[in-house]
């Protein structure tokens, strides 16, 4: 006779469970594909994500406003928190400032007088936009931020972004009315620099953390803990002499602590510096590109007419495009 | 309505972590680590209806927003989803100091992997102190989160509490 209980002769009945847990897997599995693709750069994904990231920059505008404006309220609560000790500090910077105006003046007379002797061609204005910084993307993978100026704004991908204290990043995707700046700090970024009074070349690698390494530089390189770093522009995309930082560690573990807070980031201007490599980089099919893309709008032409190799870059009090003073 | 607010919370969550809020480097990972949590919560909580696949596309607009790799976050929450589906939840007599150790476990657990994930993916050790930060701070946060959830599901907390805490009122 049959023993009715026996796992042998009992009668298999299908679970319940098991279209869930087959759902299940097939999450995993599209978790682990979509991980693979991005991985390797895959070209649907990449497009998907950037008309989505448009599609949802209005919204982080939106919700970026009230924490942007908590942050300036306590900033400015700080502020008045250390008011006298700040004015002390200014009125001293200013007396500071002043010498160093007189000083700058002489030495712009004496460039302009040089040049004029050389023959000089001049150098024509930067152009550049300012915009916002609307979200941060901050991770174990990036270091990046949104800002709300676009393609139509005239942006496209390797343009440098810079703020009142130095260099930021540059930026990476660009759609019609939002980009993603890759931060110095982002595993990802390499600047070529220049390090030192004697303008040692090096790599400013980011490493996800606050502080960017200082690698490649000459054997024995004389360098100080706060000289000064500066872009080198020899990667083609950067112009040359955009303060980056201060060399930080000690030899052989150099490091460059960025002038600009890349933690807390506002108004930033994007740098309309257009150079062949940034237009070689350009897909052919400008009409068909996605939402975000490396293609910039018609007022770009504005921008491919502006200058290389600026000394310095003033930003703007307020938005929109505007010229730099050289 | 209230089908629809354990995602909604969430996807609040998520907004919240692209938002600029200034945070320093080392405490990014905090607020991806608070969705997670969320999805961890709601999947404990008794009666809240967030499904796998609900945590997947909440994560995925996380990754989106993030701008890292698409897939790390939705993997995060689909493994949150799943360790909190097995739990069980708080009618099955369970108490607050069983499910904060489940989360304990669960999120230094989720750190290993999501450490090792991202240093595969780049090829190179990613700094791991960010990833333990957020970790401990999740742990930290979690009864105040579990509290939010309860209060955003009932309105108050009333009758969990005696569920949460034992001998509660």
């Amino acid at each position: 006779m049959r023993e009715r209980g026996s796992p042998l002769f009992r009668r298999h009945r299908p679970s319940w469970r098991a279209p869930v847990e087959l759902l299940s897997f097939g999450l995993y599995f599209l978790c682990a594909v979509l991980l693979v693709l991005s991985r390797i750069g895959h070209g649907v994904i990449a497009d998907a994500r950037d008309g989505l990231v448009d599609l949802t920059a209005p919204l982080l505008e939106v919700a970026s406003l009230p924490a942007i404006e908590a942050r300036r309220a306590m900033e400015r609560a700080q502020l008045y928190a250390s008011a006298f000790k700040e004015v002390d500090r200014l009125k001293k910077e200013n007396e500071e400032l002043k010498q160093w105006e007189w000083r700058t003046k002489l030495l712009e007379r004496k460039v302009s007088h040089l040049r004029s002797l050389l023959n000089a061609v001049e150098e024509p204005a930067l152009v550049y936009a300012t915009g916002r910084v609307i979200a941060d993307a901050r991770g174990p993978f990036v270091r990046s931020a949104l800002i709300n100026l676009g393609r139509h704004d005239g942006l496209r991908i390797g343009y440098a972004v810079i703020n009142g204290d130095g260099l930021v990043g540059r930026t990476v995707d660009a759609g019609g009315s939002v980009a993603r700046v890759l931060l110095l700090n982002d595993l990802n970024s390499r600047i070529p620099v220049l390090a030192g009074p004697a303008g040692l070349r090096g790599l400013a690698s980011g490493d996800n953390s606050a502080e960017l390494q200082l690698d490649f530089l000459p054997e024995g390189a004389a360098l100080y803990a706060g000289d000064e770093v500066y872009t080198s522009g020899s990667d083609g995309v950067l112009p040359r002499g955009l303060r980056v930082g201060v060399v930080t560690g000690t030899p052989g573990a150099f490091k460059v602590r960025p002038y600009a807070e890349l933690n807390s980031l506002d108004a930033v201007s994007v740098l309309f510096f257009d150079t062949p490599a940034l237009t070689r980089a350009d897909p052919p099919e400008a009409e068909s590109a996605g939402a975000l893309s490396a293609v910039p709008g018609d007022r770009t032409k504005t921008a491919t007419a502006s200058a290389a190799l600026p000394v310095s870059v003033a930003v703007p009090a307020g938005g929109g495009q505007a010229r730099a003073e050289r | 309505m209230t089908k629809f607010l354990p995602a909604l919370s969430v996807l609040f969550a998520v907004v919240a972590t692209a938002v600029p809020w200034g945070l320093p480097a080392d405490a990014t990972f905090i607020l991806p680590l608070v969705v997670v949590m969320m999805v961890f919560c709601w999947r404990i909580i008794p009666g809240a209806a967030l499904p796998p696949a609900g945590a997947v596309g909440l994560g995925l607009l996380a990754d989106l927003m993030s701008g890292g790799p698409l897939g790390y976050w939705a993997l995060m929450c689909l493994v949150a989803a799943t360790a909190g589906g097995r739990a069980g939840s708080f009618s099955k007599g369970r108490d607050l100091g069983v499910h904060w150790l489940i989360w304990t476990a669960l999120v230094f657990a989720l750190g290993g992997f999501g450490w090792l994930l991202a240093s595969l993916y780049y090829f190179r050790w990613i700094d791991w102190w960010p990833i333990a930060f957020g970790a401990l701070a999740s742990i930290a946060l979690f009864p105040v989160v579990l509290h939010g959830l309860l209060w955003i599901r009932h309105g108050r907390l009333g009758p969990d509490r005696s569920v949460i805490f034992r001998g509660g009122s």
